[in-house]
């Protein structure tokens, strides 16, 4: 549980996300849900519409067992649980942008059992050139006739105003990433997966406000002290349960870096390059830190291990939703080329009541205890 | 419980399939052998026809996968990829490729002399990510091969509108320019148009052959879906389609003698999702209480006409669409096409595959279901298994549920 001053207004944004958003609703506002941060939020919220990381939780997974096989990862389950029990009815659609079999499979399952004005799939280029930026800036504007036809509306400079209001986030979100890492910052990696999470699911507007408010706290020197641990880098998928985080802070470690979809992914990096927004967007979206589902390996690996040399990590611990393909179809890959340079690794599967099993504190300890042995020798 | 891993087959074309897969393989590695180009590749989309135009060799390590499991090799190849670290929880054919790859790939005992290794790789983004993965492994596997990395953003049938047409066209375009400069070769866009007016005629053979399992009993099962070789590695060339024609006599005389798969055929089936390719005598289980499997979901990616007149586009529309058929891009589609294919088809029941290797695939069958029950009154039920680990799929259970089944409905039908 997050108790530190700072993070208390995000916690409490998390934790009354559903009557806000039950509110907004209310108030004439459409909603949009998405799963992954390869959405592109500037156009949804450009079109007038809120956009919202649907989130999944801990919990049983029941009723969602009537729609789809249990070999799915456990934060696409829990979310259709909750949308069969009404958990989302504020949502008045659904917009996705292109990343794994099992998120498409889900938006469409949604389409024929979740009432919805809007389901709509963004397919996403996986090359870099020139034909394929123009085909996103196609597929881009395909998708703001669609919010159009369902009561959006795209006057003149709402992109720039709403490309620049999320690229302030990110480059918040980056700021704060960065000062954290560095020990500047008094936020240990559950805090900081609390203010990032609260951004899926506050208006961006009053999400700013909070932010700049987290940035403009100084820098230790002035009181903070140092964080202990072995620094370890989590890499991984959706971790949204902050006391999984705890939990390996619990055992020596310190998480110093990450490179999760819930965390560094989602807002880095914060801007693009173009002359319009548009522009910007495309460009943005290109120059993403790649999710597994959208590269190869080989692109990863070196982002992977910059990061673990920048932060100073011993090791690296993957934290992965059971069943996520993207994520394990490049562990063998990506554990093996930092096992090269000297970097260990685990790996720890979560399924939807959190980790997966008892051995898990064994396992981190054990983890802890070679990284130790591994600093003294 | 002992069961008939091989499918029984009715049809002497059928049988001849040994013979035409077996061929295919020693042309891949004559190609090797003789210094032509060889390339690795995905199956269903529009790379095979323009291989086959320039005369460049197209291997598909995905269909290699089948034919392991057919020889029993995949449990060996698991332990390899499981060895490297790649989980249980992973694609069957991803975990074979790369057992396969990294195991005994040049083994003296590897059937039909193995894969000849790549001198071209088609590596891609697209499709489900399984495959896309297996193609990132190869790059590694084979460092010297020149790589080519498709793009082909996935999007339903449906919602396919111009854009989608001409990134596809350009992918198309860039592709010949990469093999061009990679081989030396030209294109010839009159042998390609060639190419492409043979893959349509398999197509549409593909079609006809399909269509006489309308027929009441049907000439042909899904116990002789193997046929669909030639369509995966063959689509272009004149093999496929003197194959598929023999094939489509055989049926048409059977099915104007009245001649049945068994002789006495009270229920009709429809099977969703892959076949279980390490026990395709399943198909036949049905058979010793009368019940016939007479369409399933997977052939219908090959029932795609290719509009002659504009060869690059037709080959851009099927890499637009294959996939799309079949997977969960588009359930709405897809319960579409099941729910038409029960209607003409007579169908009795339908088996679901809830596929472990194919989240794809089997991620929508639960609304298809339903459909099929609501509109249709068709009664199904699911089996959970693998299309390639035979460690997740129970002979025994399945027995006792599809005996069930059938005893149902021969109880609906009066048997």
């Amino acid at each position: 549980m997050n108790t530190h001053l700072l993070v208390a207004p995000f916690d409490h944004a998390l934790r009354t996300k559903r009557e806000r958003l039950r509110e907004a609703a209310s108030r004439g506002k459409k909603v949009l849900g998405y799963f992954c941060t390869y959405t592109p939020v500037e156009i949804l919220h450009a079109g007038g519409f809120l956009p919202v990381r649907i989130w999944g939780g801990r919990g049983p997974v029941e009723k969602a067992y009537s729609l789809v096989p249990n070999f799915i990862c456990p934060y696409m389950k829990r979310s259709l649980e909750n949308a069969l029990n009404n958990e989302y009815d504020f949502l008045s659609g659904l917009v996705q942008g292109y990343t794994c079999d099992v998120a498409c499979g889900l938006v469409n399952i949604w389409k024929g059992n979740i009432p919805m004005i809007i389901s709509h799939s963004v397919p996403l280029p996986y090359n870099d050139t020139l034909q394929s930026r123009e085909f996103l800036r196609s597929v881009l504007g395909e998708l703001m006739e669609r919010l159009s036809k369902i009561g959006g509306s795209f006057p003149d400079g709402a992109l720039g105003a709403s490309w620049d209001l999320y690229t302030q986030i990110r480059r918040a979100l980056s700021d704060l990433s960065r000062r954290r890492s560095q020990g500047r910052l008094d936020l240990d990696a559950a805090d900081f997966v609390t203010v990032v999470q609260a951004g899926f699911v506050t208006e961006p507007e009053a999400y700013l406000t909070m932010l700049k408010e987290l940035v403009s706290s100084p820098d230790p020197g002035c009181g903070v002290s140092p964080r202990e641990g072995i620094p370890v880098l989590v890499s991984g998928s959706v971790v949204e349960d902050a006391n999984v985080l705890a939990l390996i802070g619990k055992h020596g470690l310190l998480v110093v870096a990450d490179d999760l979809c819930t965390g560094l992914r989602s807002f880095t990096p914060a801007s693009g390059m173009g002359e319009s927004p548009l522009e910007r967007l495309v460009d943005r979206t290109m120059k993403r830190f790649p999710c597994p589902s959208r590269s190869h390996p080989r692109e990863r690996i070196p982002l992977v291990k910059g990061l673990v040399a920048d932060s100073g990590a011993r090791g690296v611990i993957f934290l992965f939703q059971k069943f996520c393909t993207p994520h394990l179809a490049d562990h063998p890959m990506v554990s093996q080329a930092l096992r090269d340079d000297g970097i260990p690794s685990i790996s720890i599967e979560m399924d939807e009541d959190g980790l997966l099993d008892a051995q898990v504190a064994t396992r981190l300890e054990t983890f802890s205890g070679m990284l130790e042995a591994a600093d003294g020798s | 419980m002992e069961a008939e891993r091989k499918s029984t087959k009715r049809l002497s074309t059928a049988r001849d399939l040994a013979g035409v897969v077996a061929e295919y393989y020693l042309e891949c590695h004559r190609a090797k052998a003789e210094g032509k180009p060889v390339g690795w590749m995905p199956p269903m989309n529009g790379a095979i026809e323009i291989f086959y135009a320039m005369d460049l060799q197209p291997v598909f390590p995905e269909n290699w996968s089948p034919v392991c499991a057919a020889f029993g090799l995949t449990p060996a190849h698991f332990e390899v990829s499981e060895g490297m670290g790649y989980s249980r929880d992973l694609c069957g054919y991803l975990r074979n490729i790369v057992g396969y790859l990294y195991g005994d790939m040049h083994g003296q005992g590897v059937p039909l002399g193995g894969l000849p290794e790549p001198d071209l790789i088609l590596s891609f983004g697209g499709g489900c990510i399984p495959a896309m993965k297996i193609f990132q492994v190869l790059e590694e596997r084979f460092p010297l091969a020149r790589i080519f990395r498709a793009d082909g953003p996935q999007v339903a049938v449906e919602d396919i509108r111009d854009h989608h047409v001409a990134y596809a066209v350009s992918e198309m375009h860039r592709l010949i320019g990469f093999l061009e400069e990679a081989t030396g070769r030209t294109m010839d866009y009159g042998r390609l148009r060639e190419v492409v007016e043979l893959s349509d005629r398999a197509c549409e053979l593909w079609d006809e052959i399909m269509s006489y399992r309308k027929f009441v009993p049907t000439p042909i099962s899904a116990s002789e879906i193997g046929i669909m070789f030639v369509m995966v590695t063959r689509q272009g060339t004149p093999i496929a389609v003197d194959f598929l024609t023999r094939v489509r006599d055989e049926v048409k005389q059977r099915a104007a003698d009245g001649l049945g798969v068994i002789a006495d055929e009270k229920v009709r089936l429809f099977w969703d999702n892959i076949p279980l390719w390490y026990n395709m005598g399943l198909f036949n289980s049905f058979e010793k209480m009368g019940g016939v499997v007479v369409a399933e979901t997977y052939s219908a990616a090959w029932s795609l006409r290719l509009d002659t007149s504009d060869p690059i586009e037709a080959l851009a529309r099927k890499s637009l669409m294959s996939y799309s058929l079949v997977s969960c891009l588009s359930i709405e589609r897809r319960k579409e096409m099941v729910l038409k294919s029960c209607r003409d088809f007579s169908i009795d029941g339908a088996v679901f595959h809830q596929n472990k290797s194919c989240a794809p695939i089997t991620l929508g069958q639960a609304d298809i279901r339903k459909a099929l029950a609501e509109e249709l009154g068709i009664p199904s039920i699911t089996i959970d298994a693998d299309h390639m680990d035979q460690r997740n799929f129970s002979l025994a259970q399945f027995q006792t549920r599809a005996d069930a089944f059938m005893e149902m409905l021969l109880l609906k039908k009066r048997f």
